[in-house]
Formats: C-alpha cells, structure tokens, sequence
C-alpha cells in the first residue's frame, strides 16, 4: 500500500462512519428511500464536473442542494408526498446524468472509483465526514426524538421541519463525500445497509448508531483492500461486504416478545 | 380565590381545509383541576389538544397559557417499531427539558428504577403509557394533557393510570385536561367537563352539565353510554 492508498482508506472509513450515523437516523425516521433516491440526485453533478473540467465532488454538492430545495418548495408548493416527488426527481436526474457524462466514466460514476483520487479530494472528503459526524453527535436527541415521536418532539418545541431540514442537507453532504467511494447507484451499502443490519443487532440505541457506524466503515475498509488486491471496483465489494453482515445480523435479529 | 387561570382559550377554532373541525370554543383552566372533554368520535377533540400543544395552528380566536407554564403530554398513541433498538433509559434522556431525574420519574409512575435498560418494544401497551406519563412528569409540569387511548389498553392498566393520575393531582397539584372516552372517569375524577361536538355542546360541573338531553344531543339517541355513576 503507497501513502495515497493508506490516506484514501482513512477517508473512506471517515465518510463511512459519517454514512452509518446519518443513516441509523434514517431507517428510524423510515426516510431510506429518499436518501437512495437522492444519491440519484449527484449524477448530472458529476457528469457537469467531468464536462467542464472542475472537481465533481463541488459539482455533485451543487446539484444535490439543488435537488434537495427543489423537493423541499415542491413539497410545501403541492402537498405532494415527498417519496412521489422523489421518485420523478430521481429518475429524470439519472437520466440527465447519464446523457451527459462520457461513455468512459459512466461506470465509475455509477459504481464508483478511488483511482483518480488526490490527498487534496481526500482531505477535503475527510473534512466533511468530521463536520457531518460532529453535527449528528450535538443533534443526535432531538435527530432521535423527531423520529421516533413527532408529536412528543412537537411538544417538547423540537421542530420537526427543521430536523427534517438538517436531515436532508446532512443526507445532501453525506452523498457528496460518498458517491466516489461506491458510486450513485450504491450510496446504500453506506448509508443504509449498514443501520439495517445494526438495528437487527443492537440492544440500545447508542449501540445502534455506534455498530451502524463500525459496520459502514468495516464494509468500505474491506471493499477498499479487496478491489485494491484484485483490482476490482471498491463499490461492488463495499456492497458485497455489507450485504453479507446483514444476512449474518438476520440470525441474531433482536425481536420484541 | 381570584387566582390566575393556566390556561385560558377563547373563541378558538381550527380548519383542515375548508372545513371547521372545532369552531368557537372557550373555557378556562385553573390551577390542579380536572378539566374532561367529552364527545363522540371525529368530534375534534385530539385537534383541540393538538392545537392546545401548538402542533396545530389555530384558524382564529386565541389560546392563553399562562407565562411560563410547564404543559405535558400523553399522546393517545404512541406507536413504537418492534425492532426499535432504544431502551426506556435513552427514551427519557431525550427530553430536552428537565427538571426531575429519570429515576426520580419513574418513582412517581411507580416504575422500578431496574426498568432503565429495559427496551421500549418490549413494554406492554399499558407499560408504555406509564412510561410516557413518566416523560411528561421529567420537566415537572403545572399541566398535564392526556388524549385517552381508545383502543389496545388493558382495563386493569387504565384503572392503574387513573388512579396514577389522581395521585399526581392530589400531590403535585398538577391541572389536567383530559380527552375522556369513559363517562365513569368523567364523573369519577372531573371538576368540570366540555362536551364538543366541532362546537361547544356543554360546559360545567358533571352532575349539573351531563343531563340525559345533553348526553343524547351529544351522542345520539341510542348511543350506548359506559356511565356507571353511582
């Protein structure tokens, strides 16, 4: 391993540590389609960042911001549910995406690739995730309550809308940083395979954020030295690996009585 | 005894829509009374607390509380995931205001302090109110609004949060309002009682206010009544 690969592995494990805990929130608050959904949302980011020769990652936040208001002023505009607008948001953005962005890339773009990364993508990408991780620890009670109870938490004068609003830009970053690692098509093998499995397993919910984050990054750091072994897309085996916990954790599954 | 009221609503009514679901509803609420609404379903009483909580906007008249006031709420329903890994412990540290310690809570609902770690799916229905009645108790509060399940609680654990209830009144002097389905409770345990069906139908003391007219413009003529006044 040269210092490159050794300081985009460290990355990788803080982007996905900062997956698992904005998705262990989540699968609770049953937003997991949305954030798949969404993740749709950064292709024609990337494909503009190709194009027009500037880092996709900049590019991917842009559009994704974009998107994530754009559903936010068509929610409060139609009253819509917000997974119908998601639904005709994600696929015309994919389909966009992929008209735009070279035949050559279109996979990396779709399945990811850490072969073009720079110390300079992975500081910044590091960066992120401590800022998105530092924000879920402060906010991680109230992040909880509006999802569990939204009406205690309207109570108790947690807004919900503005939960809801930090959950989406934390989705929006957590995508951004993410989508180089596994690519658009597989953010959930970060984001939300991970929180699944956790909840299968966990006895509390400190223990289910915290196995969340160690079973996202564990899933990145082992996709990572695999494809970096048998040069194979680090995406594909991040997936494979998560995957595999979660038909693992379906054995111990902690039902109630 | 001129004390200022906790709360004070007047005029108050709430649209969904075009609709009315409550319309032009006064009364007042004084310090550890018993304040019972009444009503048949789709009455708009839930949207009363609702809009009582602020999780409901008010279409127009106004609600008082009064300056400072600590409210609690018992939600009719609180609907937790089987698989939801939390247990009773974190579900109390996620009150944002506190007054009191979780085990000093849990006394109060006559919980023991070995439930902390307990999971929250695992608690019965009639356990799980307790426990919310525990929540509501953390910021030691003047008021408490409990909506009265209408379904899945066991007879044995009601008569056990009644009587809860009655205690903490009793010795806290907490004031509360009460969205009641059992006209038992109301005669039991209200000072006064409202009947509301979208507009007020009544306001008083049980015994003068519940007349049989009343009762039956309020419920129809063949309601059935679960009203065991001795």
């Amino acid at each position: 391993m040269n210092a490159l690969q050794i300081i985009t592995l460290i990355s990788g494990i803080l982007v996905a540590a900062a997956s698992g805990a904005v998705g262990s929130i989540l699968v609770v608050r049953k937003m997991t389609l949305l954030s798949d959904a969404l993740s749709h949302v950064a292709l024609p980011g990337i494909a503009l960042g190709i194009l027009l020769h500037f880092d996709p990652l900049l590019s991917g936040i842009a559009v994704l911001f974009l998107g994530v208001l754009l559903i936010w002023y068509i929610e409060t505009k139609t009253n819509l549910a917000i997974e119908s607008i998601t639904g005709v948001l994600f696929v015309t953005a994919l389909a966009i995406g992929a008209l735009l962005i070279p035949q050559a890339d279109i996979l990396e773009a779709f399945f990811g690739s850490v072969k073009n990364m720079t110390v300079l993508n992975a500081l910044v990408q590091s960066g992120v995730a401590l800022g998105i991780l530092s924000f879920i620890i402060g906010y991680l009670k109230p992040l909880a309550l509006s999802a569990i109870a939204p009406d205690l938490s309207t109570a108790a004068r947690v807004s919900q809308s503005r939960m809801e609003l930090f959950l989406l830009i934390l989705i929006a970053f957590t995508i951004a940083v993410g989508v180089s690692f596994v690519g658009v098509l597989l953010m959930s093998a970060l984001l939300i395979v991970p929180a699944v499995t956790a909840k299968n397993i966990a006895n509390s919910f400190k223990g289910f954020v915290g196995l969340s984050m160690a079973l996202s990054s564990l899933s990145l750091a082992a996709g990572l030295t695999l494809s970096n072994m048998y040069d194979i897309n680090p995406g594909l085996m991040t997936v494979i690996v998560s995957a595999c916990a979660f038909f693992v954790s379906l054995v111990f599954r902690k039902k109630a009585l | 005894m001129a004390e200022k009221a906790l709360l004070k609503v007047e005029n108050l009514t709430v649209h969904a829509g075009a609709h009315d679901i409550i319309r032009n509803i006064s009364f007042t609420l004084n310090q550890s009374e018993v304040l019972a609404i009444i009503g048949p379903n789709g009455a708009g009483k839930s949207v009363l607390l609702k809009t009582l909580l602020g999780i409901m906007e008010p279409t127009s008249g106004s609600i008082e509380w009064a300056e400072n006031v600590r409210v609690g709420y018992l939600p009719q329903r609180f609907l937790v995931d089987l698989y939801l890994p939390m247990t009773v412990g974190e579900f109390l540290d996620l009150k944002p205001q506190r007054v009191h310690s979780n085990k000093d809570v849990l006394k109060l609902v006559n919980i023991e302090e070995s439930w902390l770690p307990r999971r929250l799916a695992h608690l019965s229905s009639g356990q799980l109110q307790r426990i919310l009645l525990a929540w509501a108790l953390l910021d030691d509060p003047q008021v408490l609004l409990f909506d009265e399940p209408t379904e899945n609680v066991d007879v044995a654990g009601q008569e056990s949060i009644y009587a809860l209830l009655h205690h903490l009144e009793e010795t806290m002097k907490i004031a509360i309002l009460i969205v009641s389905h059992d006209l038992h409770v109301v005669y039991q345990y209200a000072n006064n009682v409202l009947c509301l069906n979208q507009k007020m139908m009544c306001f008083g003391t049980p015994d003068v206010t519940l007349t049989k007219s009343t009762l039956t413009e309020l419920y129809g003529e063949h309601a059935h009544f679960r009203h065991h006044h001795e």
